[in-house]
C-alpha cells in the first residue's frame, strides 16, 4: 500500500481532510466525512466562481488514494505557492485586505448555499501579487436558521488586531504572534479606548461580543433562529467598519529613508548601478531583500520570474511598499515585517505548526544592504552571529559594509558609548569568510561603504 | 481573573450576540435606507453625456 507521505504539522484541526507532502509535492486529502459538503461546493459552481474571480487557489483532482487512508474520499493537488507567510508578518493594509477578502468569499459562498466554517488569516496567502484564499475545505452547507459559526473567530483574528492598531496608532504584529489563535475579545475590549463604544459596529462586534463570549449560551431548549438577511446585515456591518479603518500615518525613522538617501550625492544611483550589474551576472531565481525599507532594491531584483521577499522591521515602510505593489500590480514581491534581530519563531503545537522565518526562507540570494551596522551597533549582535544567520538563509549574499567613519554610524554612536572596537572591515571579512567566499567587492566611491558579493562555502 | 468556559463550543457564546447585533443592525439599516431614499428625491443624479443629445 502507498504510504510514504508527511501530514503537514498545522493540518490537524479539521476532520474534513488534511494537507500532506509526498515526494516533495503538496496535496490535500478530502475525507469521506466531508463528501457531501465538498460535492456541494464543487457542484454548486461555487469553486469555479471563486477561482474565476481569482479569490481561491485552484487545484486539480488526482486519481487514487495517495495516503492509503481509510477515511480517503478524494485527493487534490493545489497550485503551488511560492512562499508561506503568517499574519504576524503582515502589515496593516494586508491584514485589512485579508479580512475584506474573507467577507467577499463568505458572500459568494452564501449565494451558492454554502458558508465559511472558519475565518482565520492563516487560510489566506500571498500568491502572484495578491491575497488568495487557500483552504478549499472551509466551505460547508449553509443552514439559514443558524448564525455564522466562525463569527467570533473572525472578530478575534481580523477585527481585534485591526481595531487595536487603528485606535492605538501602534503596530500590533507582535500581539498576533502572542495570540496566534486570535486576540481574545475581552482583552481587545479592555484595551480599546472608551470612545470606541460610541461606534455602533465596534460596540456590537467587540464590546458586546466580549461580554457574551464568556456566557454559556448552549442551554438545551434555547432555540434562536437566524436568517440570511440577518447574516447579510452582519457582513455589511463588518465590511463598513473594516473599510473605514486606517493605519495612522506615522512618519517613522525609515519610511522616508530613500528620499533622504538619494540626496547624498549619487550614493543611491551608484549602489543601484553596481547591484543591477551583479544581478545580471549571477543566477538567483529567489531573492530575499532583508532590511528592504520601502523596497527600492527589491524592485530592482524583481525582474522576469524572480521571486523576491522584501522584509523590514518597520511596519510603516512595509505598509507603504504593500500599497505600492498593489497599485503597480507587481507580482514578484512579497512584503513582510521581519525584525532580523528576532525573526518569527517556530510556534504552535509541538513548535511545528507555523515554521520560523529562517526555517521557511531558503533564497538563492540575500540582499543585506545598509543593514550590518544596525545589527552590530544598533543591536550589539557580533559579526560572527550575523554571518551565521545569513549563511542559513542563502547560497549567495550581497552585503554592504558600513564603516565606523560613515556619518550614519557616527550618528548612531552620538549618545552611545563606543564599545564596538571589533567592528572593523577586517573583522567583518574574517567573520563572513567562515561561511562565505568573496566573489566580488566594490567600493561605493561617493561614500565610504563597500559592497560584497559572497558565495556560500560548500560542504 | 477571567475564567473562560472551556467546554462549550467556541462559536456558541457568540450566537446570541449575532442575534442581538443582527436585530440592531436591521433597524439601523432600515432607517439608513429610508434616509438614503429621501435624500435621493432631493438630489439629482449626475447627467450622463448622452442624456441630452445635440440638436
Amino acid at each position: 500500500m502507498p504510504v510514504n507521505f508527511i501530514q503537514h504539522p498545522s493540518s490537524y484541526r479539521d476532520p474534513s481532510g488534511f494537507i500532506f507532502t509526498k515526494e516533495e509535492v503538496i496535496y490535500r486529502q478530502v475525507n469521506k466525512s466531508f463528501k457531501e459538503d465538498f460535492d456541494l461546493f464543487i457542484n454548486s459552481g461555487c469553486y469555479d466562481k471563486l477561482v474565476k474571480k481569482k479569490l481561491l487557489l485552484p487545484h486539480e483532482h488526482i486519481n487514487g488514494n495517495l495516503t492509503g487512508d481509510n477515511a480517503w474520499y478524494m485527493t487534490l493537488k493545489p497550485e503551488k505557492l511560492a512562499y508561506i507567510s503568517y499574519p504576524y508578518e503582515w502589515c496593516f493594509d494586508m491584514l485589512k485586505d485579508a479580512a475584506l477578502l474573507t467577507l467577499s468569499i463568505l458572500k459568494e459562498a452564501l449565494a451558492s448555499g454554502l458558508v465559511l466554517k472558519d475565518a482565520t488569516p492563516y487560510n489566506i496567502q500571498w500568491h502572484k501579487g495578491k491575497l488568495i484564499f487557500i483552504d478549499t475545505l472551509s466551505f460547508e452547507k449553509y443552514e439559514e436558521t443558524k448564525p455564522w459559526v466562525a463569527y467570533r473567530q473572525f472578530c478575534e483574528n481580523f477585527l481585534s488586531p485591526l481595531l487595536l492598531a487603528h485606535y492605538s496608532k501602534m503596530p500590533v504584529q507582535e500581539l498576533l504572534l502572542a495570540y496566534s489563535e486570535g486576540i481574545p475579545l475581552p482583552l481587545t475590549s479592555s484595551l480599546l479606548p472608551w470612545r470606541s463604544k460610541f461606534s455602533l459596529h465596534v460596540y456590537l462586534h467587540i464590546h458586546l461580543n466580549a461580554k457574551y463570549s464568556l456566557k454559556d449560551n448552549s442551554a438545551p431548549g434555547k432555540q434562536q433562529s437566524f436568517s440570511k438577511q440577518k447574516m447579510q446585515h452582519l457582513i455589511t456591518s463588518l465590511e463598513v467598519l473594516i473599510t473605514k479603518l486606517k493605519l495612522p500615518v506615522n512618519k517613522t525613522a525609515w519610511s522616508h529613508y530613500y528620499d533622504e538617501a538619494s540626496q547624498r550625492s549619487g550614493y543611491l544611483e551608484e549602489k543601484q548601478h553596481i547591484i543591477q550589474r551583479w544581478l545580471q551576472e549571477i543566477k538567483a531565481p529567489t531573492v530575499a531583500d532583508l532590511g528592504a525599507n520601502t523596497g527600492e532594491f527589491a524592485y530592482l531584483a524583481a525582474t522576469g520570474d524572480r521571486q523576491v521577499i522584501a522584509a523590514d522591521f518597520d511596519p510603516a515602510c512595509i505598509n507603504r511598499l504593500y500599497n505600492e505593489i498593489k497599485l503597480k500590480g507587481e507580482k514578484n514581491i512579497i512584503p513582510l515585517i521581519i525584525d532580523l534581530s528576532k525573526p518569527s519563531p517556530d510556534i504552535g503545537m509541538n513548535n511545528e505548526e507555523r515554521e520560523s522565518f529562517t526555517g521557511r526562507t531558503q533564497a538563492d540570494l540575500v540582499l543585506a544592504l545598509a543593514v550590518i551596522h544596525h545589527l552590530a551597533i544598533g543591536k550589539n549582535i557580533p559579526l560572527e552571529k550575523s554571518a551565521a544567520f545569513f549563511s542559513r538563509l542563502c547560497r549567495q549574499l550581497i552585503i554592504e559594509f558600513v564603516p565606523k567613519e560613515d556619518e550614519k554610524v557616527k550618528l548612531m554612536l552620538t549618545n552611545k558609548k563606543d564599545i564596538y572596537t571589533s567592528y572593523t572591515e577586517e573583522n567583518f571579512i574574517t567573520a563572513f569568510s567562515r561561511y562565505f567566499t568573496i566573489e566580488k567587492k566594490e567600493k561605493i566611491i561617493s561614500s565610504r561603504r563597500t559592497l560584497y558579493l559572497l558565495k556560500i562555502n560548500e560542504g | 481573573m477571567v475564567h473562560y468556559l472551556l467546554y462549550i463550543d467556541p462559536g456558541s457564546g457568540s450566537y446570541l450576540v449575532q442575534i442581538i447585533a443582527a436585530a440592531v443592525l436591521g433597524i439601523t439599516f432600515f432607517f439608513r435606507n429610508i434616509k438614503l431614499f429621501i435624500k435621493s428625491l432631493f438630489t439629482r443624479s449626475p447627467k450622463k453625456p448622452n442624456d441630452n443629445p445635440p440638436a
